[in-house]
């Protein structure tokens, strides 16, 4: 036995006992109750036996009653550990100062760090936190705590709506949050409301400026809808016009309907190719088997290997080739000019802007050729009709005479 | 006196089935193999030497022979000893009120 790990805690040694009574020795030690173990004799008949060194300084007069004597063999345990490492003053000192060195970098300001998504430059950020001492390599004890030097940086950055700091080990994190500001609108020039196209008006809604037309009115291309310049001759101000005006226009749409569709449809037929993915290649194992498709559609899936969030470049792909094929179908006229018609309307719409309605809509034509209806369409629709123009404004006041 | 006691615990220890050394205070001597044997309840090592040991009981002697025995732990009550253990022999004397 080594020795326990208390036992080496407290230090103990190997002694030996010459001369005198062993068995007294070993009955009186056992009856004071001293810890003695692993007792053995030697070559020579001498008893050896390890002992902690607290009961090695109790041993004393039970030795001077069996009239035996000790010699220590060898020393173990911290405490002698320590006595050496007493007597090597620069390592002890060294090791001192490690840990003294550790402590005092571990205090320091190592790293300062700026988080969050912000407008505000990083040096603006730094020259602020440098101002309010907190800057790389500063002690940390320096510092003022984090909540009255997040709220002082607040007041440093004007454009940031809450400023947090945090202390990392030695690492301090700034989180900016920006302030969202209104958008800065472009300035706009005294302008007009004009109509876009010819149009019979159906709803004025003036915001600013003054209306000129009213409803039912029919108005040309370039027409004064809503004025920008408001006052009579003498006191006038121009302003830009803003607001709603719709008009019924008309629009004369010529379609050419098909009575052929062609619509794709799977056969049913598929193939199934997997590949084993490294890196960014792949390698085809299965799927060689079969003709090639005339016409086909490929869905690939795609799965790599990962170890939580961490993606390996490893993985594995399946493609799944359908075959496809192209039928063409029939229509009737009716289902033609059906066809021909929805289309043009969602063509309109989309042109016409937001808020755009059909009105009505009257088949002039209907003509059936060459597999084809033909269709002459006018659409009534009520649209947005404004259009802005900015105007040039003539000097307001005479420039006034100087003197006589 | 003595007698009486004893006696009385004997027959407690029958009638209440106890281990005997509880109610008796023999020593227990557990032996694994030739390798170990642990003493508890001795009275005091009476001889020590590599080839035998023999301790103290409460009425008389135990004998442990062997070869290179070795005392790992000893303490007020209990032995441990080590080493190949050959024989254990008990010693019991008579000798009345001890």
């Amino acid at each position: 036995m080594k020795g326990t790990w208390l036992e080496t805690v407290r230090g103990f040694v190997w002694v030996k006992l010459i001369g005198g009574d062993a068995d007294k020795f070993l009955n009186e030690a056992t009856a004071a109750n001293i810890k003695v173990w692993q007792i053995s004799f030697e070559k020579d008949g001498s008893l050896t036996f390890g002992i902690s060194i607290p009961d090695f300084f109790k041993l004393r007069p039970l030795l001077r009653k069996c009239g035996c004597r000790t010699r220590i063999l060898s020393r173990h345990g911290v405490p002698f550990k320590l006595e050496r490492l007493a007597r090597r003053k620069v390592f002890a000192g060294g090791m001192l100062a490690f840990v003294i060195a550790l402590f005092v970098l571990s205090m320091l300001v190592w790293n300062v760090k700026i988080e969050g998504d912000t407008a505000i430059p990083e040096s603006r950020i730094l020259a602020a936190a440098r101002a309010e001492g907190l800057y790389k390599y500063q002690w940390s004890w320096r510092m003022e705590d984090t909540s009255t030097l997040s709220k002082n940086m607040a007041r440093r950055l004007p454009d940031a709506a809450w400023v947090g700091v945090e202390k990392k080990g030695a690492t301090i994190m700034i989180t900016v949050v920006d302030s969202t500001k209104p958008e800065k609108r472009p300035l706009e020039s005294p302008s007009h409301l004009v109509a876009k196209t010819d149009s019979v008006v159906t709803k004025v809604i003036a915001e600013s400026g003054r209306p000129k037309v009213e409803r039912n009115d029919r108005v040309k291309k370039g027409d004064v809808l809503i004025s920008g310049l408001l006052g009579d001759e003498k006191n006038n101000k121009a302003v830009v016009s803003k607001g709603t005006v719709m008009g019924l226009v008309w629009h004369e749409y010529r379609i050419a309907a098909p009575t052929t569709k062609k619509i794709k449809s799977y056969t049913g037929a598929s193939k199934t190719r997997n590949y084993w993915i490294i890196g960014n290649r792949a390698l085809q194992i299965s799927g060689y088997k079969g003709e090639e498709y005339e016409q086909s559609q490929i869905k690939s899936s795609m799965q790599r290997s990962r170890i939580r969030d961490w993606v390996l470049p490893f993985g594995s792909m399946k493609e799944v080739e359908m075959e496809v094929i192209e039928t063409e179908q029939k229509l009737t006229p009716e289902e033609a000019k059906q066809a021909g018609l929805s289309a043009a309307r969602s063509d309109l719409l989309a042109k016409s802007g937001v808020g755009a309605v059909i009105k009505a809509e009257n088949i002039l034509h209907e003509q059936t050729e060459n597999g084809k209806v033909m269709l002459t369409v006018l659409f009534e629709v009520e649209q947005s009709i404004a259009e802005p123009r900015p105007f040039v404004q003539a000097p307001e006041t005479p420039p006034i005479p100087q003197g006589e | 006196m003595m007698r009486v006691s004893r006696k009385l615990r004997k027959w407690t220890a029958t009638i209440l089935d106890l281990p005997q050394d509880v109610a008796l205070d023999l020593p227990r001597i557990t032996m694994i193999g030739g390798l170990q044997l642990t003493v508890e309840n001795h009275r005091g090592v009476l001889h020590f030497s590599p080839q035998s040991l023999r301790l103290a009981m409460d009425r008389g002697e135990m004998e442990v022979t062997g070869e290179n025995l070795i005392i790992r732990t000893i303490g007020t009550e209990e032995v441990f000893v080590e080493g190949t253990i050959l024989g254990v022999q008990l010693h019991p004397t008579n000798k009345p009120g001890v």
